[in-house]
């Protein structure tokens, strides 16, 4: 048996799935200073009919680091950055305390200037006088060669400072996106090794032993124990859940629009062929770009508890939440409320409901239907606006290929499946207007906490392999090493190594992989030519292992409104 | 805050051969640098995909033998499709300037095109202008081409227009292919003075690219006052190039585009992929965007080394002062006393491919109009290498077309279809922006879009 757990900013919601059936689910108030406590109670609450030793696995789903980063929750670290020849630093979005040290590395990853030890010292009795404790280092192409940031980390380690290094938190090229996650990585990291042992003791008292993994971003778990390596690859996991959890609850295979309606905000996420969609740029945690790759979410400004006011000869949506729904008490007529009279929706009190939208058709001259169709109508209209917006720029990214450019892909979706409590009457309505077939699956109000429960590891290895220069890197964890140069290095090669340093991976992170599945996403090559001779090649490889979930609930516990 | 666009198609999966200087691998490394550099996250940019240029996009500036197919690979669309997505970026005004950073380059394909010359088959900028004018009603353009070798394409196709102000400094022609862009091409009769060359000797440095942006280029753009102000980019003024002679560095190419700020950049050549491209790149799109660029310095960059003998400058003065004077004097050449003598202006002209080794003989013939900017025909004989051998008569009929201009230029037209002595012939008509291929060889056809 699967639990899946998602300690939401609003809901914390568990589930409990034994092959392709829900057993159990649960729903309650995140109490938020006490998130372990929410978990805890969520985790109780769905086994507390079954016996424990039969759990074969749990992951979680937590806001936890998004909340530390938000609320600054976390001890100030130094940026200590080597940025070679380029854009002048003063220009860098960062408020952290940066410190630019000389140095250089290239693009093949040569070094063009050498570090300066003096100015090491002087930096690290800077850093100290300050006050910080910690500090992340970040060069410029430490994913093309990583030996400037370790030798200046273990010059700092020997002073005493506490730093995490770029390129092991990516290797991708991005430098600014590298330097705000390495700071991320390195202030979040305590308070996340706090909460991991807390919950493990806390499992251990359940007498759990089943392995328990942790969500990230892009919807591949690390165990939990691997999470206090890159405990920011946590942040955004709320949406990653969601989307999941719909493509369990969702035909296999097709393109759907994921449509999570919460009370005042609706985040889309795009399935193709059967895949969530990545963000081409990094998450954005605190305004700045970052290195976490999450998928392409688009958060429009209505929910079921947006009130809705008189606006001329029409109604409009105030895009805030005035307090909960008329039908709940609240002061503005809402969605929610037009959902009930409207027969989509079972909770709270019609009769109020009713009062609520009365005020807004007397001024229009109509009655309690018409208006509740129109608050409907307004509110499908906004979150079609931002489905096509998200098609078109999705479209719209970048091509680097003559042949990417002849084959464009213009996909419109085939499904839309709405979750939250909303759902029901919004999917319906916002399906008509886009000509796609809706999918209201049952549980789907607990659909977050069913992504997390089938969520699976997913290993990528990104070789660049230079045979002029003699030297790989890998882009997920920042390993390098050589390669015999040039002579008879083949693609076959490439293709061989990458697979080795991702089987590598998997042993380092305890992730069992089947050789045989793992496929190669990504290979191409480029000739070194210097005067008219091929001096070298440059290969860039991408192996991976399978992107799937753990189980299908659509046929089972799905159905088509 | 307007942003600086940018389009980026390196044609990772193109080249003219492998081991070709222009080949995938020539903008891996700025790739890598303006990507590492986190370029494409700053606010102040913005990046745009390119799209394919159509036929009619392509024979609005060309006349391709025997059809724009024929003369076009995808990615040759695409680079000039780059180049219009950043045009119309700017004239919905999304953008305040921007950068297309495409190949395969452009510049040196000329009106007529038989295959490759110097890298390029169909030019970005010209069919970028084209479109600029048929689409949007621009009149006056300027083009800048600071690419090391002379832009002889873009002179060719703009030579008899008043309204574009074309400016090539480069490399002198006796030293370096195409071996042209000397002081006395200046323009056709009814264009005299808006085509200016500035051929530099080898070795000129930042100091001397800048002695002729200041005191030749700036003053001439400031009296002329364009619409517009493309930069036809090459890199090859760089100090590492291999293909050229020059010593100038990123530095100074950042500076010449934040004096010149241009409303677009078109990338031309640039061959040191390695040690140049990344950092001149860099320091342009910083420049662009009004970023610093200061800290975008070659890791061997040495100020010492790249300095300009005494004479070189003198040489230098002595070219521009020359152009000024031509310049100065380009409104008294009469066109009435031309036209007195003949209706017509007519020059020969004798065009080597040098990548596809064609052999090409022209006749172009211009009316000399008061009216407009006169209609041109073009009698064009090509000799391949392989024997194979193509008669070829053009005709071009300007976007402002008088008349006269226009009935003329379809009695040409005809008269060339009826007499049956060439392989092919084509009719521009810029005014109505229609184009036809009459082909004599096979099956007689008519082709028109």
């Amino acid at each position: 048996m699967y639990i899946g757990i998602d300690v939401g900013g609003t809901f914390t919601d568990a589930v409990l799935i034994d092959k392709d059936r829900v057993i159990s689910k649960t729903k309650f108030p995140t109490v938020h200073d006490n998130l372990l406590l929410s978990l805890l109670e969520a985790l109780d609450r769905v086994t507390d009919q079954v016996d424990n030793s039969l759990i074969e696995r749990v992951v979680i789903s937590t806001t936890l680091i998004t909340n530390l980063i938000v609320q600054n929750k976390y001890e100030p670290v130094a940026l200590v950055l080597e940025p070679g020849p380029g854009l002048n630093p003063r220009d860098y979005p960062f408020k952290e305390d940066t410190f630019i040290i000389d140095g250089a590395i290239d693009y093949r990853g040569r070094q063009i200037i050498p570090l300066d030890k003096r100015q090491l010292d002087l930096t690290i009795s800077e850093i100290k006088k300050k006050g910080y404790r910690k500090a992340a280092i970040v060069g410029k192409f430490s994913g093309r060669n990583n030996a400037h940031e370790i030798e200046v980390g273990n010059i700092f380690n020997r002073a005493g400072i506490i730093t995490e290094l770029g390129h092991k938190v990516s290797g991708r090229l991005n430098f600014l996106r590298r330097a705000a996650t390495t700071m991320l990585t390195v202030a979040t990291r305590d308070e996340h090794v706090k909460f991991v042992d807390t919950v493990n003791k806390a499992f251990r008292d359940r007498q759990i032993t089943a392995p328990i993994f942790i969500l990230k971003a892009d919807g591949g778990t690390l165990s939990l124990e691997d999470s206090k390596k890159a405990p920011v690859e946590t942040v955004f996991s709320g949406p990653a859940a969601s989307t999941l959890g719909a493509m369990a609850l969702s035909p296999e295979g097709e393109d759907t629009v994921v449509m999570d309606i919460g009370g005042t905000t609706t985040d889309l996420a795009l399935i193709l062929s059967g895949k969530p969609v990545l963000a081409s740029k990094g998450a954005t945690v605190k305004g700045y770009y970052t290195s976490i790759t999450s998928y392409a979410v688009r958060s429009v400004p209505v929910g079921g508890d947006t009130a809705v006011a008189v606006k001329g000869n029409d109604i409009d949506l105030l895009y805030e939440r005035k307090g909960p729904a008329y039908c709940f008490g609240g002061p503005y007529p809402t969605p929610t409320d037009a959902l009930l009279v409207l027969g989509y929706y079972s909770h709270g009190n019609v009769e109020a409901a009713k009062e609520g939208l009365v005020k807004l058709a007397e001024p229009l001259g109509c009655d309690v239907k018409t208006v509740a169709q129109k608050i409907l109508d307004k509110f499908s209209q906004s979150i079609t606006g931002a489905i096509e917006d998200m098609f078109l720029s999705w479209e719209q990214e970048p091509a680097y290929r003559v042949w990417e450019l002849l084959h464009p892909t213009q996909i419109r979706p085939q499904n839309i499946i709405g979750v939250g409590g909303a759902a029901p009457g919004i999917t319906q309505a916002v399906a008509r207007l886009i000509n796609c077939t809706p999918v209201i699956p049952e549980h789907a109000e607990v659909a977050n906490a069913i992504g997390a429960a089938v969520a699976q590891p997913t290993l990528k290895a990104t070789l660049r392999i230079d045979t002029g220069e003699g030297l790989y890197t890998v882009e997920e964890n920042g390993n390098q090493g050589s390669v015999s140069k040039f002579s008879s290095f083949r693609e076959e090669d490439a293709v061989r190594l990458a697979k080795e340093q991702l089987l590598k991976m998997a042993d380092d992170l305890h992730v069992p992989v089947d050789t045989g599945s793992v496929e190669v996403t990504h290979s191409e090559v480029f000739n070194v030519i210097r005067g008219f001779t091929t001096t070298g090649r440059i290969y860039h490889v991408t192996v991976q292992t399978p992107r799937k979930i753990l189980t299908r609930l659509y046929k089972q516990g799905g159905q088509d409104a | 805050m307007k942003k600086t666009g940018l389009v980026f198609f390196p044609a990772f999966d193109w080249a003219i051969s492998p081991t070709h200087p222009e080949r995938e691998e020539r903008l891996l490394y700025t790739r890598d640098q303006i990507f590492e550099e986190g370029l494409m996250d700053l606010p102040q940019i913005t990046e745009y995909k390119p799209r394919l240029a159509t036929k009619k996009d392509v024979a609005r500036t060309h006349f391709c033998v025997p059809n724009v197919a024929g003369q076009t690979t995808e990615a040759h669309l695409i680079a000039a499709g780059g180049a219009l997505v950043i045009a119309d970026a700017l004239m919905k005004g999304e953008i305040h300037n921007g950068f297309a950073m495409v190949r395969p380059p452009g510049h040196h394909a000329m009106r007529v095109v038989h295959g490759n010359r110097g890298f390029c088959n169909i030019n970005n900028e010209a069919i970028m202008v084209d479109y600029l004018r048929h689409k949007y009603g621009i009149k006056k353009v300027a083009i800048i081409d600071t690419d090391v070798h002379h832009g002889d394409g873009t002179q060719d196709i703009f030579y008899h227009d008043p309204d574009v102000l074309f400016i090539s400094f480069h490399q002198d022609g006796r030293t370096l292919y195409p071996g042209s862009g000397f002081t006395n091409e200046a323009g056709g009769p009814a264009a005299y003075g808006t085509t200016l060359n500035v051929p530099l000797p080898p070795g000129t440095t930042d100091e001397g690219i800048h002695y002729v942006l200041d005191n030749l280029i700036l003053p001439v753009l400031n009296e002329f006052q364009p619409e517009i102000i493309i930069n036809s980019a090459g890199q090859d003024n760089h100090y590492t190039d291999p293909l050229a002679n020059m010593k100038v560095s990123a530095q100074g190419y950042a500076q010449l585009n934040q004096k010149l700020a241009p409303d677009i950049a078109v990338l031309e050549g640039g061959y040191a992929i390695e040690t140049a491209l990344p950092y001149v790149n860099t320091g342009i799109i910083l420049a662009m965007a009004g970023l610093d660029y200061s800290h975008v310095i070659e890791p061997d960059y040495n100020k010492n080394q790249l300095v300009q003998s005494p004479e070189k400058t003198e040489r230098i003065k002595e070219t521009v002062e020359e152009l000024l004077a031509v310049w100065k004097q380009r409104n008294k050449i009469e066109l009435g006393v031309l036209a007195h003598k003949s209706d017509f202006y007519q020059r020969q002209k004798t065009i080597f491919y040098d990548t596809d080794y064609i052999h090409e003989n022209q006749v172009e013939k211009v009316r000399l109009c008061y009216d407009c900017a006169g209609y041109i025909t073009i009698m064009s004989q090509a000799f391949h290498h392989n024997d194979r051998r193509s008669k070829v008569f053009c005709v071009a009929i300007p976007f402002n077309a008088c008349q006269r201009c226009y009935n003329d230029a379809h009695n040409d037209y005809m008269n060339a279809v009826r007499s049956e002595a060439y392989d092919y012939v084509y009719l521009q008509n810029k005014a109505e922006d229609v184009y036809r291929i009459f082909t004599n060889v096979g099956t007689k056809k008519l082709e028109e879009f």
